[in-house]
């Protein structure tokens, strides 16, 4: 069955009217519109960055609105703050309020709560707020800066000031510069310049002379001595050829040595065949003399003693 | 004094342009408030216009608002997080994309679709005595050809815009999830912190307002065709100039609205 225009047209309007309904619906319900809305009193000694219709936030959540600013009978700022019911849960005894002005962005009333478990907060109690101010706290932190870029110019100035001072420091120093480098157009040397006394000078001049002379005779001295240490018949190969003849002493001698030793290890063997001996000597002393022993006692029991040999 | 003399009749021209708008604005509205102007013609001519100005058009635009809200929200967004006021996003969508960006991008593409349209076929009547015709057979023009359109126009206008909007808020929530990886409590939150009741009635009105004269400029300038064809193209060229201007001076007005 074709879709009449009318149809069409119809249902167009009617759903979009219907869901621009369900949206203004939600956004209304959304902003507690049919709410119960709970409403506080907060105080302050100031007005200042208090407007009506200021965000009421907890943890960076809108929880309500400044609905109005009043000034009280002592002077005091009433600032009347509305919750919807779904967020009063947030507002406790224990609840602090700060006033947060940051440097960029709107002002905002934050609400803190350490302990959502206390009594809830009643709409007679008149809390005060309390104001942190970035803008005042960025001014509090370039003063400083702006100290010491004063301190800065005022220096700047008066260096300039100083420079451009006929008699000031800079003006010194060029003359002395001035005056030094006409010492050295007028002087013949620096040394002269250093001095500045004839009598100097020529000490200078004679000290040198004498150390040339110095000089002159200590590389005669050391020619002579060259001459006696490394001529072929100086000391140097006297002494070659007296350690070359030692060394050959010294070999023979190690010959002589290496006899030695074996002769000492032939007799040390020799005494070791002394000692056999020696030993084979007291077994057999020790043999006759316990042979003897019992010759003795044999010998001593009898009434006449008689002794037949074998 | 030639330059000035120039001036001077601008001047008077752009005056006597808008007095008689304004004049003919009067006419059109009394009739709107009459009863007598919904009869049955009306009412056959006006769901005929609706059906042409938007039911027509329907999946192209959605099609269209899904692309623009897709850049324009994620431009912004991006932008917002560069310059790291990702905070004010909220503000930004609602204040600045969803009542000041979609009723204008909506506003020129009516005014390219039926504007122009609108313009040309009054123009034609016009040039082939149609008019005249309706006239002889006493059928009031103002209730048969110009009523129905204007309310199609604010209508279509009302309506095709909250679509926008609507697309522009979903946009907002798939790309806040993206960009800012943000979820949907959070996202609703701040749509409903950053939204304001009269900032939605300032927009639908200034819809309305849009609709009214985006119809209305081009059946005047279609009016004013001779029996020539050649003056049809002249009108319609005049007519659109006169309803991009008339679409900036109320973007002005709705700005200096919400200055105040």
């Amino acid at each position: 069955m074709p879709i009449s225009r009318e149809f069409k047209v119809g249902l167009f309007v009617a759903c979009t009217a219907a869901i621009i309904a369900v949206s203004l619906a939600a956004l209304a319900m959304g902003k507690g519109l049919f709410e119960t809305v709970h409403t506080f009193t907060l105080s302050s000694k100031s007005g200042d960055g208090f407007t009506e219709g200021m965000p009421v936030v907890f943890s960076g959540f809108n929880i309500g609105v400044v609905h109005g600013l009043e000034l009280s009978d002592e002077g005091l700022v009433l600032i009347r703050i509305r919750i919807p019911h779904r967020h009063v849960k947030w507002i406790r005894s224990g609840s602090s309020f700060v006033l947060y002005r940051p440097l960029i962005g709107a002002a905002r009333i934050v609400v803190n709560t350490d302990n959502l478990s206390s009594p809830a907060l009643s709409e007679n109690v008149i809390p005060e707020v309390t104001v942190v101010n970035d803008i005042n706290d960025a001014i509090a932190r370039i003063e400083p800066m702006l100290d010491r870029l004063t301190k800065i110019a005022d220096n700047v100035e008066r260096l300039t000031r100083t420079l451009a001072d006929p008699r000031g420091d800079l003006h010194k120093t060029l003359g002395h510069a001035e005056k030094i480098t006409s010492n050295l157009a007028g002087k013949k040397s620096v040394l002269e310049m250093a001095v500045s006394d004839e009598e100097s000078i020529h000490a200078v001049h004679e000290a040198l002379r004498k150390l040339d002379d110095i000089m002159a005779r200590l590389d005669g001295l050391l020619a002579k001595t060259d001459a006696q240490l490394y001529n072929p018949e100086g000391a140097l190969p006297q002494v070659n050829a007296i350690l070359k003849d030692v060394l050959q002493k010294l070999q023979k001698l190690d010959k002589t040595i290496d006899n030695i030793n074996r002769i000492s290890a032939d007799t040390s063997e020799g005494m070791k065949d002394f000692r056999i001996l020696r030993s084979d000597i007291d077994d057999a002393v020790a043999a006759i003399d316990n042979l003897v022993q019992k010759l003795d006692g044999v010998v001593g029991s009898k009434k006449m003693p008689e002794l037949k040999t074998p | 004094m030639h330059g000035l003399e120039s001036t001077g009749k601008v001047i008077i021209s752009v005056v006597d342009n808008l007095h008689d708008t304004l004049i003919f604005s009067g006419k059109v509205v009394r009739r709107l408030l009459h009863p007598a102007a919904y009869n049955r013609a009306t009412r056959n001519v006006l769901v005929n216009q609706i059906y042409f100005t938007s039911v027509q058009i329907l999946p192209v635009f959605l099609a269209l608002s899904v692309v623009f809200a897709s850049l324009l929200v994620g431009i912004v967004f991006q932008s917002l997080k560069t310059l790291g006021l990702a905070e004010y996003f909220g503000h930004v969508l609602m204040g600045l994309i969803v009542t000041e960006l979609s009723p204008l991008l909506t506003v020129l593409l009516i005014t390219l679709r039926s504007s122009s349209a609108i313009n040309a076929e009054i123009a034609v009547m016009k040039s082939n005595r149609e008019l005249t015709a309706l006239e002889m057979f006493r059928i009031d023009l103002v209730d048969y050809l110009v009523v129905p359109r204007i309310i199609n126009g604010m209508l279509s206008m009302v309506l095709l815009s909250s679509l926008f909007s609507i697309v522009l808020m979903a946009s907002g929530l798939l790309l806040s999830a993206l960009i800012f990886d943000m979820s949907v409590d959070v996202y609703t939150n701040i749509l409903l912190n950053s939204t304001s009741f009269s900032a939605i009635f300032i927009a639908l009105v200034k819809c309305a307002v849009y609709g009214f004269f985006v119809t209305l400029i081009p059946i005047r300038f279609g009016l004013r065709a001779t029996r020539e064809l050649t003056s049809i193209p002249i009108t319609v060229s005049r007519g659109m100039v006169n309803v991009f201007a008339a679409i900036l001076i109320i973007e002005v007005l709705s700005l200096l609205t919400r200055l105040f």
